[in-house]
């Protein structure tokens, strides 16, 4: 009986914590105290050594001692400040002024102003609840579909979580142990890919269903001219100017990412005060919201470094990884099940903890397939956005259900949503297809693959010669993204 | 009753309290960290333009002297103050209900079951946890406080300090916890309001 115990103590580990998850106690808790109780047990039973639990410590220290994750403060604070501060609403009023004679021409704003506020900050808050506040009651007069309406807004604001600098590419670069910079540079191809789909949607809905999508009528078209272009080049010079100090710090070399976050923060603040919205209680507020975010992600992440430590220690991951690579289909069976498997558990899992749990469990599988970690990455967060955007934790949803007026029914939303759902995961499937759009625009070529597949190949039985995404892949024109 | 009552108000009004601290230190680091990069490039290029253009004959050199010798002072009180708000902050956002939970049956569930999840969760997870931890990292900490241990990079900073904030933030939130079970408790016996779960923002 305790021999059974002491062999199959990783699958039982695993399955105590989807017990305990499930009962829905907080995460970060039930997460360190199973690994705690199984830490001690195996301990009691001599699968580990008793002074294991001893790194424990240093475990926890790392967390808090580490530079990048205060980055999630930062870009927190950051989105907070500029959700209050108007910026929004001068790019939106710009945009759809401009685009506003067209079919569909207010979901082509929305679409944008999403990249260029996700190109600013980090978290999807801002941008759904500043883009709800402003865009959908606009919509909603002038005729558009209710669900269509909430559907491009929630998932325009989704886009914050691929654009660079995202809050969700920082933590997985921390979780794969890849520079942040390769991960933004690797998003950029992405990210632009999925604007393209999103607005080639608007377009075809404007010729299937053109009700759904009306014009403005010429009176709600106010702005003409120079006064137009004026209201556009407010809303672009401040965010042009945002985007240089966070994104182009980084890529020059100039800042880590934690500091251009840091620096981000005080160029919110100049733009607050310079649109004469910057108080003390908005400020206050926003660093309260900052706080709890924070010290709530974190504390999951040192639950989970519990948990892994034991895991890890009772041979959870040889475990894992004898599951994951043994998969038929080599890497792209392993691609498969774990998009697959990220995109059904993200409806139970929020993405703080699917990047917590799941990632470090997948990584070290990737890399025995030769999967380069950073195209990984990219998929991953491509494939997670679509948990923002269904519910339980559709926080997408969650917020514009909280600021839309009472004439939209919760159900317009979910099922607005759909489509755009099942556009995120077709830039998952075109990622997988066409790995180029995001290795494209990394620095390091992707030939150094190949070279970690050829002394891989012996170890695999799989016999697959697909084991790696292809390198650079031609056949695709590399597109290059008017600058947002 | 009452006297318990008493108690988790006192409980929940020092963890706001401790709370706020931890609310200040998210814009101090974020000011501090701004300021840190923002020094290290104009500096740099400050004493670069006067060694080409020599218009201060070197003098300006002692104002990267002065960045370089405190820069890791700087660098370090970042993650001091991460940590802290971490530590610091978690009893606070306990107290809001704001860890993120699996809700897939917590959010169907009843009032009355929410409660004894809660409790229950409380006794067996938090509490338990929180004490262990704190076994764990108390020790930790007195090595590194009576060993005055120093940060390894010039200009370093002590480090108990920070080795403090483990085992204390887990001592506030055993004691937020200990509230928050009372607090179910009280509502299971019939008194005390009910609480609203709201699910934790992001």
């Amino acid at each position: 009986m305790i021999d059974l115990i002491k062999e199959y103590m990783a699958p039982m580990m695993f399955a105590g914590l989807v017990v305990f998850m499930v009962i829905g106690y907080p995460a970060a808790f039930s997460l360190a105290a199973v690994g705690l109780f199984f830490g001690l047990v195996a301990i009691e039973l001599g699968v580990i050594a008793p002074d294991f639990l001893g790194n424990l410590t240093f475990q926890l220290f790392s967390v808090l001692s580490n530079d990048l994750l205060l980055a999630i403060p930062f870009f927190t604070l950051m989105g907070v400040i500029l959700e209050r501060c108007g910026l929004a609403e001068d790019l939106l009023e710009g945009f759809g002024q401009l685009f506003g004679g067209l079919r569909g021409g207010l979901s082509y704003a929305v679409i944008l102003v999403g990249a260029i506020l996700g190109a600013i900050t980090g978290t999807v808050a801002a941008s759904v609840i500043a883009m709800g506040l402003i865009a959908l009651p606009v919509m909603l007069k002038y005729g558009y579909n209710i669900r269509h309406a909430t559907g491009v807004i929630a998932a325009s604001g989704t886009i914050t979580q691929l654009i660079p600098p995202s809050l969700v590419l920082v933590v997985l670069a921390d979780q794969l142990q890849r520079p942040v910079g390769d991960m933004y540079r690797g998003a950029f191809g992405a990210s632009f890919v999925q604007v393209l789909l999103f607005s080639l949607w608007v377009l075809l809905l404007s010729v299937l269903r053109p009700r759904d999508v009306p014009p403005l009528p010429p009176e709600a078209r106010r702005l003409r001219g120079l006064a137009l272009a004026w209201r556009c080049i407010r809303g672009m010079v401040p965010s042009i100017l945002l985007i240089f100090v966070v994104l182009g710090t980084i890529f020059l070399g100039l800042a880590t990412p934690t500091e251009a976050g840091a620096m981000g923060v005080v160029g919110a603040f100049l733009l607050a005060a310079s649109y004469g919205r910057l108080k003390w209680s908005m400020t206050y507020q926003g660093m309260q919201t900052t706080m709890r975010i924070t010290s709530m992600v974190v504390f999951i992440l040192l639950g989970a470094r519990t948990f892994s430590l034991v895991f890890q220690g009772i041979g959870g991951k040889e475990w894992i990884e004898g599951l994951l690579t043994t998969l038929p289909g080599g890497a792209i069976g392993f691609l498969v099940f774990v998009n697959v498997f990220i995109f059904i558990i993200a409806f139970f899992l929020d993405f703080f903890e699917i990047a917590f749990i799941i990632i470090p469990l997948l990584a070290p599988a990737a890399t025995a397939l030769g999967i380069d970690l950073v195209w990984f990455g990219v998929l991953l967060g491509a494939n997670m956005q679509t948990s923002f955007m269904h519910p339980p934790f559709g926080f997408a949803l969650f917020y514009l259900r909280g600021i839309s007026p009472p004439s939209v029914r919760s159900s317009d939303i979910y099922w607005g949503a759909l489509p755009w759902v099942a556009l995120q995961l077709m830039l998952v499937a075109l990622l997988i297809a066409f790995p180029s759009i995001v290795t494209f625009f990394i620095d390091a070529p992707s030939t150094l693959n190949l070279d970690t597949i050829e002394v891989e190949i012996p170890s695999t039985d799989s016999g697959s010669d697909l084991n790696s995404p292809p390198a650079i892949d031609l056949s695709e024109p590399p597109k290059f993204d008017e600058q947002p | 009753m009452r006297f318990l009552l008493v108690i988790t108000q006192a409980i929940d009004a020092f963890s706001r309290l401790i709370g706020v601290f931890a609310t200040y230190l998210v814009l101090l680091a974020a000011l501090v960290s701004a300021f840190n990069a923002f020094a290290r490039y104009s500096i740099a290029s400050i004493v670069g333009l006067e060694r080409k253009l020599s218009f201060g004959g070197g003098g300006l050199a002692w104002l990267l002297d002065l960045y370089r010798q405190n820069s890791n002072t700087l660098g370090e009180a970042q993650w001091y103050m991460f940590a802290g708000m971490v530590m610091f902050g978690a009893a606070h956002t306990l107290r809001m209900n704001e860890h993120v939970r699996v809700d897939v049956l917590y959010g169907a569930a009843s009032e009355r079951t929410r409660l004894w999840i809660d409790l229950l969760g409380g006794i067996f997870f938090l509490l338990p946890m929180c004490l262990l931890m704190i076994a764990f990292t108390w020790p930790w900490f007195l090595e590194s406080y009576y060993g005055g241990e120093m940060s390894a990079n010039a200009g370093g900073l002590l480090r108990w300090p920070v080795k403090l904030a483990l085992p204390l933030g887990f001592a506030l939130v055993a004691l937020q916890g200990l509230s928050e079970i009372l607090k179910c408790f009280l509502a299971l016996a019939g008194h005390g309001r009910t609480r609203s779960y709201e699910r934790p923002v992001q």
